[in-house]
């Protein structure tokens, strides 16, 4: 790998340069776009069934979780396979406040978020010393035993008996948003990791966690102080991730360590911001929205074979846009010329 | 004392069996950078390759061992051939995506075709046991010991001393180093993804004999593959029998002297502080510390 | 993109719209693990309920009232998971679809069941056992199977009632679900009762193929009953490794849910021999329907349809619909509040033993049978009434 200086790079993610290289969506276009899309999803609720609000609510839920893996996966360069512990932790914090101690909701989520924070700090420090595919085992094997502690602390957590959180009837402590109270909330989560994102991009911040995904030594002989920057992208992420476990924890009512830290979110997240675009804005957006849907649309009409198809799916996704939908768009309309075979070409033996 | 005895005599003979899940997997992801996230089902592969032998054909799975390894080696060289090598040179998480819809498909064919019934191989021989005192051992598992640290003594005289294996290792130190040198990388790297598909169809051969298995097993022989890979450092076959050992003994005594249920939480206590605290493993080698992770 | 999710969820929209009935055909809905780690029992299920279809169908359907209606299921896939259960409950819902049969296992049901109480839903079902589900005051949800806490109970019951000498001594292995924890705790309970001491209680994860911790640790304490309350893989896993280690009770093995199935046997041999089980149904099973018959029609029914004899998982699938059936002729309509008001007033027997509902919307008035391998079948040998055969005791 020492003699192949382009292989197995990352993509640089996207910058205020790039963007305005556009061509198309950039500049007022893109804001303009973007506000009629805010509009649609904010009006669509009153046309939907109650399951295809949770449907959306779902995907949603994704664009946020695939955003915050973009910060520190497709921005930093450091692919985590460990962001579901996020999820689980808020998901479990929330649960746990609104169950045995009577918090309301709107108290367990701030305190979810904090959680986030503070496992992000306290796990980032020695493992963000580790690279590559080191730091992704390395992630993978905190969820996997934050998630078995999770399971044997059956007082606090009910274990694998599950955590139900008092939703319904008079020992709730907040009303059940319902599925349109859901979708609303998902869609705000959705808004603000995107805007997250899109600040990032754009801020000396993103600028250096770019560079440190490039080449981190250069980039710490340049002066960015890598640490700190690996840091603050992981606990953005585990911020972001632990809300929408949050949110999910009070949605599902009834929650297992089994489902909250399934490694199958970690995957999802993972696929959709890379098949998207890692390193962009939108990308996670498209990715998500995209992968939730054809989920969805699998289930429904291929009953016995949706998740083989689903997989094989991914299998050519992966082959043939490996950097991603966004960026493939971007660089076919900026040399006029789509080809999918061009990508295979470029990264096959 | 006779507790700590058989704990520690099964936790030796599980940890034999678990090297020899892993040893592929290990060789893979040194020598060609690809974490192979299918490998849990190459096992599960092999096992159903042996118990239908024996279903049909009444064939023990010691001696069916040796067809699993082979369908497996068939079926490793044209993954990767078709699939892992159009990515081979792409950032590391497309060949993880890559090989985790490749999972996906490959469980769920195998549910379609085989259903989700968990299977086991029936050997009149395997749940008997030498008895020394209280201590049991129980053959099958003893036999499948020896078979793992057998075939991983092969593996490293194959390594060292063929033309094909050098050129395995030199390959994976420089890729284009060795290609200027005349050695034919892609092919190679075939090979080495053959082997360790060979061996692990070779593992699920004993494993379905000494345990039950079900496509729904395949995850968590990649995860334990995973612990072991990196508790005895990449691409290091000894490092891979020393990992297993080592897991064994810390999910048996674990569990002997703990709750049952802490045996995973162990585990990945154990993978986190190895990576964190000497990340080249137990018996990391110099030179695979040595190459450059990009 | 914008586009295309409005087409797809339009798309989604379209698909079955006017609710579950459509001239003579009424329209259940079931969502099941059709995929996933739950695949296998799932398949089963469904076995259970198209069986339940085509018999009831194949007598002229369900008489609503003065009319008619042909029974017809829409199945979909929750892959195991429970939130996604859940969700597919919320569509049918939206479909129109009220009448709903469960899914497998305690964790869908249960995600299942909070979303049809909210809907005001009816679910009947029979794969859901956990205590817990029926804790917490939901009225429209309804299971024919006998709880959880029943499942080592009634092992215990049996051998108190059945074994000479009665065993004095027992250990429990449990995998750490909360399913299986509800299981031992009533399995604790019972025995208690019966003045047995349980000497020990070891646990291990779900889906463990390795228990030889749990077994060294009882090894040395010779209890009379070694039970576990686990799911295949780990029954199996008890019983491999318990040869393995020398590990012999001095009465019997019992196990919940793995002996009565097919695999138990076929894949333990000769080592299964004497390994007590308990089951929610067997074809010795007290009581006769108008559809079914009794429990042996039913075996041959199945049979002749699938080839192979049923396991209980069709049967209390069966006894589901079959439940849910025979509320909507008694409720002489297809609204959904009368038919559970009349689900919930059943009082019947039926080819699954009797149907009788307590207040929580359990099937407490069923009893559990006590199976043990005898001669690699499994024998039904408790409750009376329905044993084939004597208990062997001590059991190797």
């Amino acid at each position: 790998m020492a003699t192949d200086p382009q292989a197995g790079k990352p993509a640089s993610a996207e910058g205020p340069g790039e963007a305005r290289r556009l061509g198309f969506l950039s500049g007022r276009a893109g804001w303009a776009a973007t506000a009629v899309a805010l509009l649609f999803f904010i009006a669509l609720p009153a046309q939907l069934y109650g399951s295809q609000q949770r449907t959306l609510a779902a995907a949603f839920m994704f664009v946020a979780l695939a955003q915050g893996w973009n910060l520190i996966g497709g921005f930093a360069g450091y692919p985590s396979f460990g962001n579901v512990v996020f999820f689980g932790l808020g998901g479990y914090t929330t649960a746990i406040l609104m169950a045995k101690a009577g918090a309301s909701f709107y108290v367990a989520l701030p305190a979810a978020a904090l959680v986030g924070l503070g496992f992000a700090l306290l796990m980032g420090v020695p493992v963000l010393r580790l690279r590559g595919h080191y730091f992704a085992i390395a992630t993978l094997g905190v969820a996997e035993g934050v998630r078995e502690v999770v399971l044997n602390l059956d007082g606090l957590t009910g274990g694998g008996s599950g955590l139900t959180v008092p939703a319904v009837g008079i020992e709730a402590t907040t009303s059940y948003p319902g599925n349109a109270g859901f979708y609303y909330m998902f869609l705000a989560l959705a808004v603000l990791a995107t805007a997250v994102v899109l600040w990032v991009s754009r801020s000396r911040f993103g600028y250096g966690l770019r560079a440190i995904a490039q080449d981190e030594d250069a980039a710490a002989a340049m002066g960015i102080d890598t640490t700190r920057a690996k840091i603050g992208a992981f606990a953005l992420a585990g911020v972001i991730t632990s809300l929408a476990g949050a949110m999910y924890a009070f949605q599902q009512v009834t929650i297992y360590p089994a489902r909250l830290f399934d490694v199958q979110f970690t995957l999802l997240m993972v696929v959709m911001a890379v098949i998207g675009g890692s390193g962009t804005v939108v990308g996670p957006v498209l990715g998500a929205l995209g992968l939730t849907f054809l989920s969805e649309y699998l289930r429904n009409n291929l009953t016995d074979y949706h998740t083989l198809v689903f997989g094989l799916i991914i299998v050519v996704a992966v082959i043939l846009l490996p950097q991603g939908l966004v960026r493939f768009v971007r660089e076919g309309w900026r040399t006029r010329r789509f080809s999918l075979l061009d990508n295979v070409r470029a990264y096959r033996l | 004392m006779t507790e700590f005895l058989q704990s520690t005599i099964y936790g030796l003979l599980q940890g034999g069996l678990l090297a020899l899940v892993a040893v592929g997997f290990s060789l893979v992801w040194g020598v060609m950078n690809v974490v192979n996230l299918a490998h849990g089902t190459f096992v599960v592969l092999g096992a159903y390759v042996a118990w239908q032998l024996n279903k049909s054909a009444g064939v023990d799975p010691f001696l069916g061992m040796f067809a699993a390894a082979a369908c497996l080696f068939v079926a490793g060289y044209a993954v990767h051939m078709l699939l892992i090598n159009q990515v081979i040179k792409a950032p590391i998480w497309m060949t993880l995506l890559l090989t985790f819809g490749l999972e996906l498909v490959l469980i769920n064919a195998m549910v379609l075709v085989f259903s989700g019934d968990f299977r086991s191989i029936n050997t009149g021989w395997a749940g008997d046991a030498i008895a020394l005192g209280d201590v049991r051992i129980p053959y099958g598992r003893l036999a499948g010991f020896l078979v793992a640290v057998g075939l991983t003594l092969a593996l490293v005289l194959f390594m060292s001393r063929t033309r094909l294996g050098l050129a395995i290792k030199a390959t994976g130190m420089d890729r284009d180093a060795a290609r200027l040198m005349g050695i034919p990388a892609r092919r190679v790297y075939a090979t080495t993804f053959a082997i360790a598909a060979a061996m692990a169809g070779a593992a699920g051969a004993i494993v379905g004999t000494v345990g039950t298995f079900s496509p729904a097993s395949a995850p968590a022989f990649t995860l334990q593959s995973f612990v072991i890979a990196v508790l005895g450092g990449l691409g290091n076959m000894w490092g891979a029998l020393a990992g297993g050992l080592v897991l064994g003994l810390v999910q048996s005594w674990g569990g002997q002297y703990l709750s049952g249920t802490l045996v995973n939480a162990l585990a990945f206590g154990v993978l986190v502080a190895v990576l964190i605290v000497r990340p080249a493993g137990l018996i990391g080698k110099p030179y695979y510390e040595a190459r450059v992770e990009t | 993109m914008a586009l295309c999710a409005l087409a797809f969820t339009a798309g989604c929209g379209k698909e079955e719209s006017g609710g579950a009935v459509k001239g003579d055909t009424l329209k259940l809905g079931a969502a099941l693990s059709l995929t996933g780690q739950l695949a296998r029992e799932g398949e089963l299920t469904k076995e259970g309920y198209e069986l339940c279809k085509s018999t009831i169908n194949g007598k002229g359907g369900v008489k609503v009232g003065d009319k008619s209606y042909k029974i017809a299921i829409a199945y979909r896939d929750d892959k195991s998971e429970p939130d996604t259960a859940g969700q597919l409950v919320d569509r049918f819902n939206d479909k129109g679809i009220k009448l709903v049969l469960g899914p497998y296992g305690s964790s869908s049901t249960e995600a299942a069941a909070a979303v049809i109480e909210k809907n005001k839903q009816v679910m009947v079902e029979g794969a859901g056992a956990d205590d817990k589900i029926f804790e917490k005051g939901y009225t429209q949800t309804f299971a024919v199977l006998s709880p959880a806490t029943q499942y080592a109970a009634s092992m215990v019951k049996a051998t108190a009632e059945l074994a000479q000498p009665k065993p004095k001594t027992a250990v429990f292995l449990t995998a750490d679900d909360g399913f299986s924890k509800t299981v031992t705790e009533g399995g604790e309970a019972e025995a208690k009762k019966q003045g047995i001491k349980v000497l020990a209680t070891e646990s291990f994860p779900e889906g463990a193929t390795d228990v030889s911790s749990a077994l060294t640790k009882i090894r040395g304490k010779n209890a009379d009953l070694i039970l576990g309350s686990v799911h295949l893989e780990e029954g199996i896993a008890i019983i491999k490794q318990s040869a393995e280690l020398g590990v012999k009770p001095a009465g019997a093995f019992g196990e919940t849910v793995a002996p009565p199935t097919s695999d138990f046997v076929k894949t333990l041999g000769d080592s299964a021999e004497g390994v007590l089980g308990s089951t929610q149904w067997v074809p010795q099973v007290k009581g006769e329907d108008k559809y079914f018959g009794t429990a042996a029609d039913y075996a041959k029914a199945f049979e002749a349809k699938y080839k192979r004899d049923p396991e209980y998982h069709n049967a209390e699938a069966t006894a589901a619909c079959l439940a849910l059936a025979l509320g909507l002729e008694k409720a002489g309509s297809t609204d959904t509040q009368k038919v559970r008001d009349s689900v919930a007033g059943l009082d019947e027997e039926t080819f699954f033993g009797p149907i009788d509902f307590n207040k929580q919307g359990e099937n407490e008035a069923k009893p559990m049978s006590v199976i043990q391998i005898q001669g690699g079948k499994a024998v039904t040998v408790w409750p009376k009434e329905q044993a084939e055969s004597e208990l062997k005791w001590p059991a190797g």
